[in-house]
């Protein structure tokens, strides 16, 4: 008989990704080993994205996973944990990367402005996530840690 | 792969990106600007980002690529020091300790990852006596680690504090005795002010005395008394709550009948939110997995969903349904 609750675990979520219109890997990563292989991870954002990109839906329930979604213009963004995990904190999750992202990029979020931001988006997602641990939900706090890192990257006199 | 990539340019246009054509070995040559003086700060975050898009897109590199690249990206530290890895930490160490506290997290938690890859390695072969020199300076690394994590795990900034309580739970998993040392620190930070603090420090509590009934038994009693900031904490101490239970009493069939369970689950059953609606009519197939009886009272609301838009919540309600159903709603 499966288990009825989850084993209580700071470990939430299994995968951020963000794909553009074609289903194409823009980022991706994985906290743990469900996907262990690059040919799996592909073969499964394929089909999270053949199965979510034409509806305007924002959960599913996909090989066994908890995958909630949203996409903007030409970006679909999903976080995925497993199927007991507390939907709304996968969402919060999503939100958080989302208003974080469509801050930085100070307009749509579309794919032009988020790979002319990479460094932004590593930094961001590395302040929201930790190993699958939510680090950080509040978007205003993780644009202020990346803001700050970014600035004094790219703004010091050569 | 190249060609791949140049004929999907053409086909979506405009749409350029400027990662599309990057080549493995083009970009490892041009990280040898990290060994340039003066440094070009621009210049080596841009070949950084490169770097970090191949990995992110699967590419695999080699461990003399790998060590090579890390090595160059230590020179950016501006280091003339020739042991580089304990040159990394100290750096790391510097800026963990530092004044700029946007640098301290980050520090905490790159740091906490090296020092994974040392303990495993410490711990894998502690006796061979090649590696005699570098155990010895693996813990003098790790005495004062144990020092700065103790002391990060309190710090005043929650992004330092957050991340030092995440580091010490990865931690966990190779070196479980030294962390549960940090207890009485996790405690002091159990009770912050900031809600991600609080989640995290219950979070470390809880991993380290999950095996300990009695002690997790005190934690609980102390923080439903005391009550908590964090709707995460709460989440995660419901759980914690309910396994207990489930242990004790065999189930929790008994909590099924508080009325606001279900008041609760048929608001969400309505919610304008997918979320939501998935979060309801999942939870209420759980439950019918067990106890069928209990969940008829929520039917109705689960034949309205029936025909949900989301797949994945329509399917739910189904099986849940099946599960539920009796002749009289086959009509509806």
């Amino acid at each position: 008989m499966e288990a009825l609750i989850l084993e209580p675990s700071l470990y939430t979520v299994k995968a951020i990704l963000i794909l553009d219109n074609d289903g194409d890997r823009l980022f991706a990563k994985y906290y743990d080993d469900t996907y262990p292989t690059v040919k799996e991870q592909k073969a499964f954002e394929k089909n999270i994205f053949s199965k979510t990109h034409r509806t305007d839906s924002e959960i599913a329930l996909l090989e066994g996973l908890t995958v909630v979604y949203k996409s903007s213009i030409d970006l679909y963004f999903y976080v995925i944990g497993s199927s007991y995990e507390n939907e709304l904190m996968l969402m919060a999750v999503l939100n958080c990367l989302f208003d974080s992202l469509s801050q930085m990029l100070r307009k749509n979020v579309e794919k032009r402005g988020l790979l002319e931001n990479m460094e932004g988006l590593f930094l961001a997602v590395d302040e929201i996530v930790d190993g699958g641990v939510i680090l950080e939900s509040d978007p205003q706090q993780v644009l202020h840690r990346v803001a700050v890192r970014v600035n004094e990257i790219f703004c010091m006199p050569p | 792969m190249l060609k791949k990539f140049d004929k999907k340019d053409e086909e979506s246009g405009g749409g350029s990106n400027p990662f599309q054509h990057l080549e493995k070995s083009a970009v490892l040559q041009e990280a040898r600007v990290f060994n340039e003086t003066p440094i070009n700060p621009r210049k080596c975050a841009h070949i950084l980002t490169k770097i970090l898009y191949l990995i992110n897109q699967g590419e695999h590199l080699g461990v003399m690529e790998a060590t090579e690249s890390f090595f160059a990206m230590t020179k950016l530290f501006q280091s003339n020091d020739c042991i580089y890895i304990v040159y990394t930490f100290y750096s790391l160490t510097k800026d963990m300790t530092g004044k700029d506290d946007n640098y301290r997290g980050p520090a905490v938690r790159a740091l906490c990852k090296i020092t994974d890859v040392l303990l495993a390695d410490v711990l894998l072969r502690p006796f061979q006596p090649a590696s005699h020199a570098l155990s010895s300076l693996q813990t003098t690394m790790l005495q004062s680690i144990e020092r700065y994590m103790k002391q990060a795990i309190v710090d005043k900034v929650p992004s330092v504090s957050s991340s030092a309580l995440v580091s010490s739970l990865h931690l966990l998993k190779t070196s479980f005795d030294i962390v549960k040392r940090w207890v009485n620190e996790a405690q002091e930070a159990a009770s912050s002010d900031n809600i991600m603090v609080q989640y995290h420090a219950l979070g470390l509590l809880y991993h380290i005395r999950k095996n300990d009934r009695l002690a997790v038994n005190k934690m609980l009693n102390k923080f439903t008394r005391h009550g908590l900031k964090s709707p995460f904490a709460y989440c995660m101490m419901i759980r914690v709550a309910s396994k207990l239970l489930e242990e004790e009493a065999g189930g929790f069939a008994e909590l099924l009948d508080i009325g606001l369970v279900w008041f609760v689950l048929q608001l969400f059953c309505s919610s304008p939110k997918a979320a939501l609606r998935y979060a309801a009519v999942r939870t209420l197939n759980k439950v019918a997995m067990k106890h069928p009886s209990a969940v008829t009272a929520c039917n109705l609301d689960l034949e309205n969903l029936v025909t949900d838009s989301n797949r994945s919540i329509a399917t739910l309600a189904i099986t849940t349904l099946l599960k539920t159903g009796s002749e009289s709603s086959i009509d509806r």
